[in-house]
């Protein structure tokens, strides 16, 4: 393991780095990733461009359209922040979901977001809320909705040039009900074999918005559109939701790793799919 | 009275500050750092091993290969016993994904990992096998052409006639049951830092046999024993996975070619999984019954994958053997143990050693039969369990034997016969289940201790005992302070250090408090004599006429005549008196083609009852209640006790319900503590409750392990009770019991 550290202390001098070694350079936020998988030899870079240095990168800024969470941001941070408390408990809840608090005080929201682990808590939450990641490099910004942003496997659209310097959460309709499932097939510590995070809203008994995404079952997490929109004007009846439960379970490409067969991650996700929309319908927020 | 008396562990204090001094820990002046240069390839003849390069590079102060043992003036390659096949680095052969090829010894760890990427090896691969059973095949790759087979050790028994047996039965049921490998995960990995210094070797390490490991290294290095120095501190964790000889052998190695400076060795978390493993087991079984419940025959093959050497499989195969049986009576038994050689890294014990894998076996094995025959399963086992005087399946009488009441304790502590409590046949089902473990322990085991009484009434007992977290100083500091008097706080432990401490077989198979705490009894009545003869000119009388007890010598019919200890010494002009205390057994013989014989001085005993819930349309086994037990003898601290019986549960539910190593092509692919998943404290029962069971006149029992091999037939079988799926396979996973329910053991989507 070698490598050059470089430690900029603004964001031009680290996209200024980045642009530079271009694909032999890796950042480092709160490393609770990348030195893991430096030690295990997965990646070596020459140059790691540490960010930790770069000011006013920390933040969750409330507006009125939604709130800004900076790329610093610790996800122990958003797991105790009022404001995601308050506005999207289902973040707050994914947030501090994620291994133990030790690890939850040093990751960042970008460091979470730029790894793309598909078996990590916060991402399946943020598909559902709709986030957009704005990336930045000297070539200019552009802002990417989470579903363009994650495109496979450890893999996102992040150009190597390109830092994320703002998370966007557009705020959800009012009375909207949200809940973040997480299923582990194995130890109450481990990861998720699957999560659903729903969001729903309702005009008396009738749905009026569903967003339901899928995580940690798939090479990314997942939302399905077309399935959603059968609730749209509907009352979340039994049969309504095992047919959107159906949908998801149907068309979702699984995954197999220690935690459960693709075959078993296909039935894991119809049931609690079915767990969240019950949930939402019975009324919890 | 010490005994009996829950008083903290010597140490707690050190403990819960963190400043036990554990050997991963030690620092000692001008101290090299060691690393480990290890195959990528399961089986291959090596071609080429150049280490020249990185030998070159500055920091680098020596390496280590095989071709350093070349000559009759060198030291010796291969170690292992009885089987000397295993060679400290791998020569011309390399036989499993991380065996050693060369050793660093460097000023840093980041030196010898540069270094480690300019070693070349050239090698030509082989065809690997890693399942026992196929490397029993013939055509198989053969790993040591000393054994063709693969086998390690075949060992039998054969007792009654078998199949008169199986046709006096009215069902015959046969089963075959699995359990993968699994690591002990000590949260300490094995360490061991050595040092030579005018031809003597002194090694500190973190290991449960400090003498084995000094006669290992004096065979290695042709030294006279004395000349060899195993120095123990507290360990963090054993599990038997440190019983052995394992890294100590490659630290000396490195410590003798660099000549004067020490080299510390410590494996990553990685490297643990490939240093020692649980034996992976397939064990068919075969029972006959009658519609009453008695037995007439069984039946039972077990295929031990062993790894790539025999180290310490040839002695548990046998072990493994008598453990696969079950305490009942059963008048036929056949039974043949194969240990077998595979491409894959070493087994070895792992706590509740080679009992685990057969106890899974036969109490699942017998609620199959339970419900076959609409029995109730408590109530078929306490028909056929051993009784006191019963003959084993090796022949030999029983003597104090608690299988059924350690049984009815668990069951009746969890409620067997009360109705459980259900959410209306929705979801979550709940079931409840139970099973109860018989277990030889080390027989033709010696030891020793010394203990030293001062002046100043201070105590210190020599011991070889191994403190790895157990407590087990603490209770053999208990034993001494009653046998001798005095209270606990004048006790010390020390040890163990070859140089200071007597010899002890090792600290395992739960002997300790059983063999060392007698040696200590025998110890402190050579004390108690000695103060007896001190006192007697004092007091004017025969020392027959002497009482020793409570920090006094007293005159037996006079007890008002008495002088403290401490005076004792002081007016003799003694500094202080030392008494050795040993203590032995010599069972352990039996016949090699029949197994009869006497395996064994003492049998483990020891159940557990659990209720659990199962989400049905998960298949996620929650334990939500759990009742051990074990025979204790005479307990000597009731918490410490308590904290072995619930900690073998806890320990136990991760081999029953998430441990196991996942290989692929040989290579280990969850080595990390993230993916090779261990129980968190959440996952522990809401309620945990366990019992040591005492007796009236009897001795100190081990406990350390009777109450983890019941814990997966328990929760296995409490599944099926709940689901009516039979798991066969450990870990019990929630996809393997939902495939259960579903009734589907296919992999199709």
């Amino acid at each position: 393991m070698s490598f050059e550290l470089l430690q900029p202390d603004s964001l031009p001098g680290a996209l200024k780095a980045l642009a530079q070694h271009g694909d032999e350079a890796k950042v480092l936020a709160g490393g609770t990733a990348i030195v893991l998988m430096l030690q295990q030899k997965l990646i070596a870079p020459t140059v790691l461009v540490s960010v930790g240095r770069i000011p006013d990168l920390a933040y969750i800024r409330s507006e009125p359209d939604g709130i800004h969470v900076g790329p610093l941001t610790t996800l122990r941070d958003m797991e105790r922040s009022l404001v995601i408390q308050t506005h999207f408990p289902l973040l707050a809840q994914a947030s501090g979901e994620v291994g133990n608090i030790r690890v939850r005080n040093q990751a960042t929201l970008g460091g979470n977001l730029a790894e793309a682990d598909y078996a990590s808590d916060p991402p399946t939450a943020l598909l559902a809320l709709g986030t957009q990641v704005t990336a930045t490099s000297l070539r200019g910004e552009r802002t990417i909705p989470l579903e363009d942003f994650l495109i496979g496997f450890y893999t996102t659209d992040l150009e190597p040039d390109e830092l994320i310097t703002d998370v966007f959460i557009p705020a959800s309709a009012p009375g909207s009900r949200t809940t973040y499932l997480k299923y582990r097939s194995r130890s109450s510590e481990d990861r998720p074999c699957a999560c659903v995070a729903a969001i729903a809203a309702f005009e008396a008994e009738t749905c009026t918005d569903l967003r339901v995404a899928v995580g940690a079952a798939s090479e990314v997490p997942q939302r399905l559109p077309a399935v959603e929109n059968l609730a749209r004007g509907q009352a979340l009846t039994d049969e309504l939701i095992g047919e959107i439960a159906a949908g998801y379970a149907d068309n979702i490409d699984t995954l197999e790793d220690i935690r459960g067969s693709a075959w078993y991650r296909t039935q894991m996700i119809r049931i609690h799919v079915v767990r969240a929309l019950e949930e939402l319908r019975n009324g919890r927020r | 009275m010490a005994v009996g008396k829950s008083v903290p562990m010597l140490d707690s204090v050190a403990r819960v500050t963190g400043t036990v001094p554990y050997p991963s820990n030690l620092k000692l002046p001008d101290m090299l750092v060691g690393k480990i240069f290890r195959s990528r390839v399961p089986h291959a003849h090596v071609m080429k091993l150049d280490v020249s390069a990185a030998e070159r590079l500055p920091g680098v102060v020596a390496i280590v290969t095989a071709a350093d043992f070349a000559g009759d003036d060198k030291p010796n390659l291969h170690f292992g016993s009885p089987i000397q096949d295993q060679p400290i680095v791998a020569g011309d052969r390399i036989r499993y994904i991380g065996e050693p090829l060369a050793l660093i010894a460097a000023e840093s760890a980041a030196v010898a990992d540069q270094a480690m990427d300019l070693i070349e090896l050239e090698y030509e691969e082989l065809s690997a096998v890693f399942d026992a059973e196929q490397a029993m095949l013939p055509g198989a790759p053969i790993l040591h052409e000393a054994s063709p087979d693969n086998i390690v050790r075949h060992s039998k028994l054969r007792r009654g006639d078998i199949d008169a047996g199986f046709a006096a039965a009215d069902e015959i049921v046969e089963e075959v049951f699995s359990s993968p490998m699994a690591q002990q995960a000590s949260l300490e990995t094995h360490v061991a830092t050595a040092r030579w210094k005018e031809g003597k070797l002194t090694v500190w390490t973190g290991s449960q046999s400090p003498y084995t490991v000094r006669r290992v290294l004096g065979a290695i290095f042709d030294l006279d024993l004395e000349n060899v120095r195993v120095i123990v501190p507290p360990l963090g964790g054993g599990f038997g996975g440190k019983g052995n000889v394992r890294i100590q052998p490659m630290a000396a190695a490195l410590a003798w070619k660099v000549g004067n400076r020490p080299v510390k060795l410590m494996m990553t978390r990685a490297e643990e999984f490939v240093t020692v493993t649980k034996h992976a087991a397939k064990i068919m079984i075969k029972s006959g019954v009658k519609f009453d419940g008695t037995f007439t025959a069984r039946e039972v093959s077990i295929y031990w994958n062993g790894g790539a050497y025999a180290s310490s499989s040839a002695h548990l195969v046998p072990a493994g053997m008598l453990r696969a049986i079950g305490p009942y009576r059963i008048p036929a038994v056949h039974v043949d143990s194969y240990g077998i050689y595979t491409n894959l890294p070493i087994a070895a014990a792992y706590r509740g050693a080679m009992s685990s894998q057969g106890v899974f076996a036969h109490e699942s094995h017998m609620d199959t039969i339970a419900h076959l025959l609409g029995i109730d399963p408590l109530e078929l086992r306490t028909k056929n369990l051993l009784r006191t005087d019963d003959l084993f399946a090796t022949g030999e009488r029983l003597h104090d034997i608690h299988f059924v009441e350690c049984l009815e304790a668990a069951a009746y502590g969890l409620g067997w016969h009360e109705p459980l409590q259900s959410d209306n046949g929705t979801i979550k089902k709940r079931g409840r289940g139970l099973a109860v473990m018989m277990k030889n322990t080390i027989a033709n085991s010696y030891s020793e201790c010394r203990i030293e009484l001062d002046a100043e009434g201070r105590v210190t007992l020599f011991v070889s005992t191994v403190e790895m977290g157990q407590g087990g100083h603490t209770a053999l500091a208990q034993i001494a302070a009653e046998a001798l008097g005095v209270p606990i706080e004048v006790l010390a432990v020390t040890g163990p250090d070859t140089a200071e401490t007597p010899p002890d077989a090792q600290t395992a198979s739960s002997r300790s408090t059983h063999m060392m705490g007698n040696a200590v009894l025998d110890g402190a009545a050579s004390l108690r004599q000695q103060l007896a003869e001190a006192a007697a000119p004092i007091l004017e009388w025969s020392p027959d006429d002497l009482s020793v007890a409570d920090g006094y010598v007293f005159v037996t019919t006079q007890p008002q005549a008495r002088i403290p200890y401490t005076e004792v010494l002081g007016r003799n002009n003694i500094d202080a008196l030392t008494a050795t205390g040993k203590y032995s057994t010599n069972e352990g013989k039996l016949d090699p083609d029949t197994g009869q014989g006497i395996s064994t001085p003492d049998w483990h005993q020891g159940a557990g009852a659990c209720e659990v819930e199962v989400d049905t349309q998960t298949g996620k086994v929650t334990v939500l209640r759990y009742h051990s037990a074990s025979f204790a003898g005479r307990v000597v601290n009731p918490t410490l006790a308590g904290l072995q019986n619930d900690g073998n549960v806890i320990f136990g539910m991760g081999a029953s319900l998430l441990e196991e190593v996942a290989i692929d092509g040989g290579q280990i692919t969850n080595p990390n503590l993230s993916d090779y998943m261990l129980p968190s404290f959440l996952d522990t029962p809401v309620e945990l409750k366990n019992v040591s069971l005492e007796e009236e006149g009897s001795s100190f029992q081990g406990i350390g392990e009777m109450t983890l091999p019941p814990v997966a037939p328990a929760i296995a079988n409490a599944i099926y009770d709940a689901v009516g799926a039979r798991i066969r396979d450990l870990p019990l996973t929630a996809e393997k019991v939902l495939r259960g329910i579903q009734g589907r053991t296919d992999h199709e989507r």
